[in-house]
């Protein structure tokens, strides 16, 4: 994989200048079967936070689309949570290589 | 302790603000007097509470069943315990009405000791938890429950290790066999104090120890939660000194940004320690075969699949089951063999030669008599509806199957204003809107559990009415799709209407999907009854005031005034005058009002269409004496008010229409 930022082809992994550099992306546009780390919550409401912090996606949480209609449903270890889209918005993750 | 982890140990006088009684540790004898079962939901911890008090509360698979504290009575041989059960609770920061409940359970309560319940497979879930409850200086047992299903998963953990970083006694139990249930109660009888030490890891400490050190009566707990932007603890923030209030948030903001980055920084935090805790306890975990229960979960889970299926559940579940096997054979069954034949003729002669005065026979035997009324209506023509009922909900709910059914949903129910979260009140009320009505408590924000209770009170029948009128209606199928899909719009109509009427955000749907298991007999058949003795319990006393005002009313012809007064309406939406004694008994319960027309349907006195409209007007009428009490209590006087004016409304202004419409096209005799 190239990488995201000069092009170098053998990626960012161990780039002295990229260091915990990542490609943003919200919860809610992976597609199903997509591996992601969760990296930042930004949800806009107080309330909407504490739900995500209550189905435990916090930073550094390892997790996998398994759908996404009706609902958002992930799988993180052992567990699975459902969620909607808007508050899937609200989840910062970068994309498994 | 060699935890690995790097965060200073807090001087004492942290800890301290921590107590409830902010001298000294409390002195671990004086401390046995209660435990208190705490945890997330979906761990089992109904089913473990019900292991050690052999009571047996509701359990569940679904989160948000258990809303109440329930308390039982552990026996420990020479002294007793008590047990309180609390809901399932993600951690201190609430979102829920439950974890409200049980925060305050954890936090008022001072002495007793704190049994966590955690599943074994994901203790990576539950370790952050357990460490604000070490923080909190109160002895502390942790179960590691399910651990049938950790060690199928290869992921049991190393329950002796992990006792011995955390400082406090670890028991593996598996609820549904009882495996380790005794070692969890000797446990907790001895359960120490945890070892100093486990306050909040630096820098959140600094932060946090500038509201508590030097106020009284703001503890470290109340202080963080305040810090992380918690809107109930805004008392723990109006009791710091504006001075210490200001200087804390600073240090905050310019270090975190606000409170949410506190919030998630800390919650981070926490989550690191535990797994760090967690290193070398739990075996890495193998891949996970788990094709086949994938593959289920899509069939479910997908909208092609899973409405037909929806479909085909409450057809065999619901309309076979409840409707004929439990409202046709069990009450024909139950009532006229049993009644009938057995029961009423030796009470009836009995009463006949024992008791001389006529009125006082009547009260008893007579045609609205305790017996022959209230008792018969109750145990022959209700208990077999709602009994089977619950037996068909207990089972989806042990199984897994509702909070599937609110993923399905949750985009249907957003059009009414509601989240997926709400099928399991709505599901719910075709057994018992009153119950249902009482677990609308479990909604996020009062405009959900508004709008449910609406609804509930509106378009759901209960079972009782459900089966009545299925029964009565079966005779004719184009008469139940009639009455069915009038239900069904008027649903959706006012769902939508409410929607757009009450001011609110609207609802947001998270929800923790537990694992599909395999019901087990003995949870079920538990679950089915304790919800019908609750019922039971509820609804024969008002069966018996109900004969009881019916019996006064003949007998003074108050009853006869009472009908000839509702006869107008009844002959506005084009029903009998004899169908008037069936709206009187609505008032009453909804399904004894529906009994009442079961007679009349019985006795060939409403034709196919009268009886259509009959039975829609009935099923939208006011809610029953218990469901308004209900509604009252829950929401307030002025809105169980409105509930019951928009529901007579509707219910007269539908059934009109049905009836008129019915006429029209004809072939409705």
């Amino acid at each position: 994989m190239k990488c995201t930022m000069c092009g170098t082809a053998s990626g960012c992994d161990g780039c002295p200048i990229a260091g915990d550099f990542y490609l943003p992306a919200t919860l809610a546009s992976l597609a199903a079967g997509e591996k992601a780390t969760v990296r930042r919550l930004a949800a806009a409401k107080g309330g909407d936070l504490r739900k995500l912090l209550a189905l435990g996606l916090l930073p550094g949480v390892e997790l996998e689309v398994e759908r996404r209609w009706p609902a958002m449903v992930v799988r993180m270890g052992f567990a699975t949570v459902a969620l909607d889209a808007q508050l899937a918005e609200g989840v910062i993750v970068s994309r498994a290589a | 302790m060699k935890t690995g982890l790097s965060y200073a140990p807090p001087p004492m006088s942290h800890t301290a603000g921590l107590l409830p009684d902010e001298t000294a540790p409390i002195p671990p004898d004086a401390v046995a007097a209660r435990w208190l079962l705490v945890g997330a939901p979906n761990v089992g911890k109904s089913a473990l509470f019900g292991r050690l008090t052999g009571a047996y509360t509701t359990v569940s698979n679904y989160p948000g069943t258990s809303v109440e504290v329930t308390v039982g009575v552990h026996d420990l041989g020479d002294e007793t315990m008590d047990v309180v059960d609390t809901p399932g609770m993600y951690g201190f920061l609430a979102v829920s009405e439950e974890e409200r409940v049980a925060r305050r359970a954890i936090l008022e309560g001072s002495g007793q000791t704190l049994i966590q319940v955690a599943d074994a497979s994901h203790l990576d879930r539950a370790l952050p938890l357990t460490l604000q409850l070490l923080a909190l200086g109160r002895p502390l047992v942790l179960a590691c429950n399910l651990m049938d299903e950790a060690r199928r998963r290869g992921v049991a953990p190393d329950l002796a290790l992990l006792s011995e970083r955390l400082g406090v006694p670890v028991v593996g139990t598996v609820a549904t066999t009882g495996e380790g249930v005794a070692a969890l109660a000797e446990a907790a009888h001895g359960a120490p104090v945890p070892v100093d030490g486990w306050a909040l890891p630096q820098p959140f400490a600094d932060v946090v120890a500038l509201l508590s050190e030097r106020q009284e009566g703001v503890r470290l707990l109340d202080a963080e939660l305040a810090l992380c932007g918690d809107p109930e603890m805004a008392p723990a923030r109006s009791a710091a000194a504006p001075r210490l209030w200001l200087a804390a948030t600073s240090m905050r903001d310019a270090r975190w940004g606000a409170a949410d980055g506190f919030a998630v920084a800390l919650a981070t935090a926490r989550r690191r320690m535990a797994l760090a805790l967690l290193d070398g306890v739990v075996p890495d975990a193998p891949p996970e075969r788990r094709a086949r229960r994938a593959a289920l979960d899509r069939v479910l889970l997908s909208p092609w699949t899973g409405i037909p299926l929806v479909l085909a559940v409450l057809y065999l579940g619901f309309y076979r089951f409840v409707g004929h096997f439990g409202a046709g054979t069990l009450v024909d069954l139950i009532e006229r063999v049993a009644f009938d034949r057995w029961l009423t003729p030796p009470v009836t002669a009995g009463v006949n030669a024992l008791v001389p005065w006529a009125a006082l026979r009547d009260l008893l035997v007579g045609p609205y008599g305790l017996f022959t009324l209230g008792v018969r209506y109750a145990v022959a023509i209700v208990l077999p509806i709602v009994g089977t009922f619950f037996l068909v909900f207990a089972l989806l709910e042990d199984c897994g199957y509702l909070p599937r059914l609110a993923l399905l949903l949750d985009r249907g129910l957003k059009r009414l204003g509601l989240s997926g979260r709400a099928v399991i009140p709505l599901v719910l009320g075709f057994g018992c809107n009153t119950m249902a009505t009482l677990v609308t408590r479990t909604l996020e924000t009062r405009r959900e559990r508004i709008i449910v209770t609406l609804l509930l009170a509106l378009a759901i029948p209960c079972s009782a009415q459900l089966g009545v009128v299925l029964g009565i209606l079966s005779v004719y199928p184009a008469a139940v799709a009639v009455w069915a899909g009038v239900l069904l719009v008027v649903f959706v109509v006012v769902g939508a209407l409410a929607a757009r009427l009450l001011p609110g955000d609207p609802p947001s749907f998270y929800l923790e999907l537990p694992p599909l298991r395999m019901p087990l007999v003995r949870n079920v058949l538990l679950k089915t009854l304790t919800r019908v003795r609750w019922y039971f319990a509820e609804i024969l006393p008002l069966f018996l005031l109900a004969s009881v005002i019916l019996w006064a009313g003949e007998l003074t012809g108050a009853l006869r005034a009472a009908t000839h007064a509702i006869e107008p309406a009844v002959r506005l939406i084009g029903l009998p005058d004899a169908a008037a004694p069936a709206f009187l008994y609505g008032f009453f319960r909804r399904d004894f009002g529906a009994a009442g027309l079961y007679e009349m349907a019985r006795s060939g006195v409403l034709g196919p269409a009268a009886l259509t409209t009959a039975a829609v007007t009935i099923t939208l009428f006011v809610p029953c004496v218990a469901q308004f009490l209900v509604m009252r209590r829950e929401r307030g006087t002025a809105l169980a008010v409105t509930v019951l004016v928009v529901a007579t409304g509707v219910a007269f202004a539908t059934g009109g229409l049905v009836g008129w419409l019915l006429r029209s096209v004809g072939g409705w005799a």
